[in-house]
């Protein structure tokens, strides 16, 4: 299955109309649409507030519609922290326009020049005291035309205030939030299919007729590998897919080529290290984690012979709307596709297995369906984070600058059908963050790309959290080698003001290396650019006798130019720390022949209330500069920063995650 | 099966065998989709329901043992319309991310509040103890809980 041709890579960006864009309905609600979907990191109030901003209105005025695939711009993906960067960049530009275009219309009711008129609380008005509201302006027609580039536009200065709120809240903690587990359409049969354990493989033989004894069944579906069950409950459904009982041959070898991609190339890089006063080389070790959403995928598929709509949670709804038109043999848009609330995915989104289950049966069933898999098939069957196995080396000066450096990495990739993949995608995937943010003089950075040994996927921040943790651990090692300050260490390798800001900042918070020393106690600090965010984080550590690692307290510092919803970024930077250090400290996906092992929550343990650190101390710098992401960074820096801590509290240098205490024992035995 | 059951001071029937979790019930034949199933297992916390006022995991109860109990689910704590003082108090806090882990949550907080009104931080870890969320708000949930300590509930 290729995803390339889903994932809109080098997809022209066409110039926007303003009527895809903000629609001033009758009653003055602003409708703002976009195809980005929310699944935790509230994006609608971000986007809300963003467009009451420009049209100087109540953020409650405001809806924003998400992902209907029959109603918003065409989008790629939710994906990289670029929802509030992109999307909020044509919104933001689609509502300045909006507006001037309200003004123009005003003007001439009034014969008043647009200079003169005043806006506030959605009413245009002139000096004279005559006013408009903006519904009475479009009862002419809707607003349209295409949007002008930036420089054409005058935006709307200052702070973006509306309170904090996030608006599914209330849906939420009452339970009315509906997930596509909790859709029901009439007439709708539950689903269920029965996998390959390992992709791939061939259906031999299985049991057509066992299941038709079972108490609900309707249907047993089988097209060629492809077998499941229609019955009228879930639980009816999960038993009679066991009863399928199928037999599999063993799957082909993985015909996908490896890869092998330079990033940065500088010659003779091996004289420059051996010519170095000092020099280090090290291995680090990253293993597959799970997404581990706290509801099992599920969707709900309603095919019919002229058009289907899809009642799903996901990250690409229009990538999604083309693979099931393609398999049920419609065209796109006959294709609806209805995003529901999401269990946050991190990544883990895009797959839609679940989905394309439930299209298969509706389409075989011809009856709506829905499908939700199993918790141990979550884990099973998903697609996990890549590996990474890298070695890395560096050269220092005889005054401890870095004059070589030298990063090779081993991994898996981030989307399916690698070779289809060009060089610049899988840069972008896992050779994020491979280039460190800082004056290296002499680098050479190669990755090579290969098929996991089980389906690996886009992961929360893609390989920048791996990368990081490898490029930042070591130059943790560097500085301790050298006998510098860490934070100093890397302040005199950057001249970027962003950079040095947000390390600044995060060592006033954190109280570095200003209180004296217990026994056990260490803090750790990493830092990255993340996509246009700049992010330094300090963890504080106690490591117990035994080698347990107690995280205590984090603080980041944080560089996301203009904030648009501070405590919703605030939110996200705490949850983006909060479940690295989960990766870091617990989590590790097991693989046996091929075949996920670790298929529940206590063979995959995440954190839980007791693990979380005491406190998550988040500041932010004070900027106008364009906005940048916030979803992924607040997890990149993580797991540096807490094995930085690690080797300050216990002279351990763990360089493989996660930080189990068997490893710090023996770290701390060889130092 | 028919079973009857108590649930948000009605009283319900179910038609089921007698293998059906309480929570297939509460989501497949009464129509109450807030409690979710997230792992089968009682392992995550995602379910939980009150049980004669203790909090339980509706995913491993069986209609049988559900039936002349007293069960109250998320959607029974306050009238339609509006919220409890714990529901509002995660909502003052932004207790949450993707929200699928934050029903069990509060659930499990209205248990301990009603038995205990001012609990210490470690009795409110320990009674948040079974529930997982993966977008990481549990501190935001803990400063939730505790700013509503005290509350007639």
């Amino acid at each position: 299955m290729s995803r390339v041709a889903n994932s809109g890579w080098g997809r022209p960006k066409t110039p926007e109309q303003v009527e895809e864009r903000i629609v001033v309905g009758q009653d003055g609600t602003v409708w703002a649409r976009s195809g980005k979907v929310e699944y935790g990191q509230d994006i609608r109030a971000g986007f809300a507030r963003i467009v009451a901003r420009e049209m100087e209105l109540p953020v409650a005025r405001v809806q924003v519609e998400l992902g209907e695939t029959d109603r918003v711009p065409w989008d790629m993906g939710t994906y990289g922290s670029m929802s509030t960067a992109t999307d909020g960049a044509s919104l933001r530009a689609a509502a300045a326009y909006a507006m001037a275009l309200l003004k123009e219309r005003a003007s001439v009711r009034f014969s008043v020049p647009v200079p003169d008129l005043a806006v506030q609380d959605g009413r245009i008005a002139a000096s004279d005291g005559r006013s408009v509201c903006y519904e009475q302006l479009v009862e002419s027609g809707p607003l349209e035309g295409t949007v002008p580039s930036g420089a054409a536009l005058e935006f709307a200065s200052g702070a973006i205030d509306g309170g904090s709120f996030r608006v599914e809240a209330a849906d939420i903690v009452t339970g009315r939030t509906r997930f596509p587990h909790d859709v029901r359409v009439p007439g709708m049969l539950r689903g269920h299919v029965q996998h390959p354990p390992v992709a791939g493989m061939h259906l031999d033989s299985f049991d057509s007729q066992t299941p038709y004894a079972q108490e609900g069944v309707v249907q047993v579906v089988h097209q060629g590998d492809f077998i499941g069950v229609l019955a009228r409950r879930r639980e009816q459904a999960v038993s009679a897919a066991q009863a399928l009982d199928p037999h599999w041959s063993a799957a082909p070898s993985n015909p996908a080529e490896p890869l092998d991609v330079t990033l940065h190339d500088d010659p003779d890089i091996s004289q420059e290290l051996a010519a170095a006063a000092e020099h280090l080389t090290s291995t680090y070790h990253v293993p597959h984690i799970a997404h581990a959403s706290i509801l099992p995928s599920a969707a709900v598929a309603d095919v019919r012979p002229d058009g289907a709509d899809l009642y799903v949670a996901t990250q690409r709804p229009f990538g999604l709307r083309d693979e099931a038109a393609a398999i049920v043999g419609l065209r796109p848009e006959q294709v609806h596709v209805h995003p529901q609330h999401m269990s946050g995915m991190y990544g883990g989104g895009g797959w839609d297995q679940a989905a394309l289950d439930a299209v298969r049966l509706s389409h075989a069933g011809q009856c709506p369906v829905l499908v939700e898999w199993t918790r141990a098939e979550e884990f099973a069957l998903s697609a996990h984070r890549p590996v990474l196995d890298a070695q890395i080396a560096a050269g220092l000066s005889e005054d401890g600058q870095i004059v070589a450096w030298q990063y090779h990495c081993r991994t898996n990739p981030h989307i399916y059908g690698t070779a289809a993949v060009p060089p610049q995608a899988v840069a972008m995937t896992s050779g994020r963050n491979a280039i460190p943010p800082y004056a290296l003089a002499h680098a050479e950075i190669l990755l090579h790309v290969e098929p996991g040994d089980i389906r690996t996927s886009a992961f929360r921040s893609l390989a920048a959290a791996p990368n990081v943790f490898v490029i930042e651990s070591f130059m943790d090692e560097l500085a301790a080698m050298s006998g510098q300050d860490p934070i100093a260490f890397r302040l005199r390798h950057t001249d970027d003001p962003r950079l040095k800001t947000v390390l600044e900042l995060v060592r006033e918070r954190s109280g570095w290396n200003r209180s004296p020393r217990e026994a056990g106690h260490g803090m750790g600090v990493a830092c990255a650019v993340y996509h246009g965010t700049y992010i330094a984080e300090v963890a504080r550590v106690f490591v117990a006798a035994d080698g347990t690692p107690h995280l205590e307290q984090v603080y980041a510092a944080v560089d996301a130019g203009r904030l648009v919803h501070p405590d919703g970024a605030r939110n996200q930077i705490e949850g983006g720390v909060q479940q690295a250090a989960s990766w870091t400290l617990l989590e590790e996906t097991r693989v046996e022949a091929g075949r996920v092992v670790t298929t529940n929550w206590k063979t995959y343990p995440i954190a839980t209330f007791p693990d979380a650190p005491e406190g998550i101390d988040v500041a932010f710098v004070a900027s106008d500069k364009p906005s940048t992401g916030i979803g992924e960074p607040g997890s990149v820096p993580v797991a540096a920063a807490v094995a930085n801590a690690v080797f300050a509290a216990s002279g351990a240098r763990v360089r493989q995650l996660p930080l189990r205490p068997a490893f710090i024992q023996k770290a701390r035995a060889q130092a | 099966m028919r079973y009857r059951l108590d649930v948000n001071g009605e009283m319900r029937e179910a038609d089921v065998p007698a293998s059906t979790t309480l929570l297939d019930v509460l989501r497949e034949d009464f129509g109450l989709t807030g409690s979710h199933l997230g792992c089968g297992h009682g392992a995550c916390g995602a379910c939980y329901v009150l049980v004669d006022s203790e909090p339980a995991a509706s995913c491993t109860m069986s209609v049988e043992e559900a039936e002349g109990r007293h069960i109250v689910t998320v959607e029974g704590l306050a009238p339609a319309g509006s919220l409890h003082p714990v529901q509002q108090a995660f909502v003052d806090g932004d207790a949450m991310q993707c929200g699928a882990c934050t029903t069990g949550m509060v659930i499990s907080t209205v248990s301990l509040l009603m038995k205990n009104p001012h609990p210490a931080e470690g009795e409110i870890l320990d009674a948040m103890s079974p529930h997982l969320c993966r977008c990481g708000a549990y501190g935001r949930v803990v400063k939730a809980v505790q700013s509503v300590r005290g509350v007639a509930l």
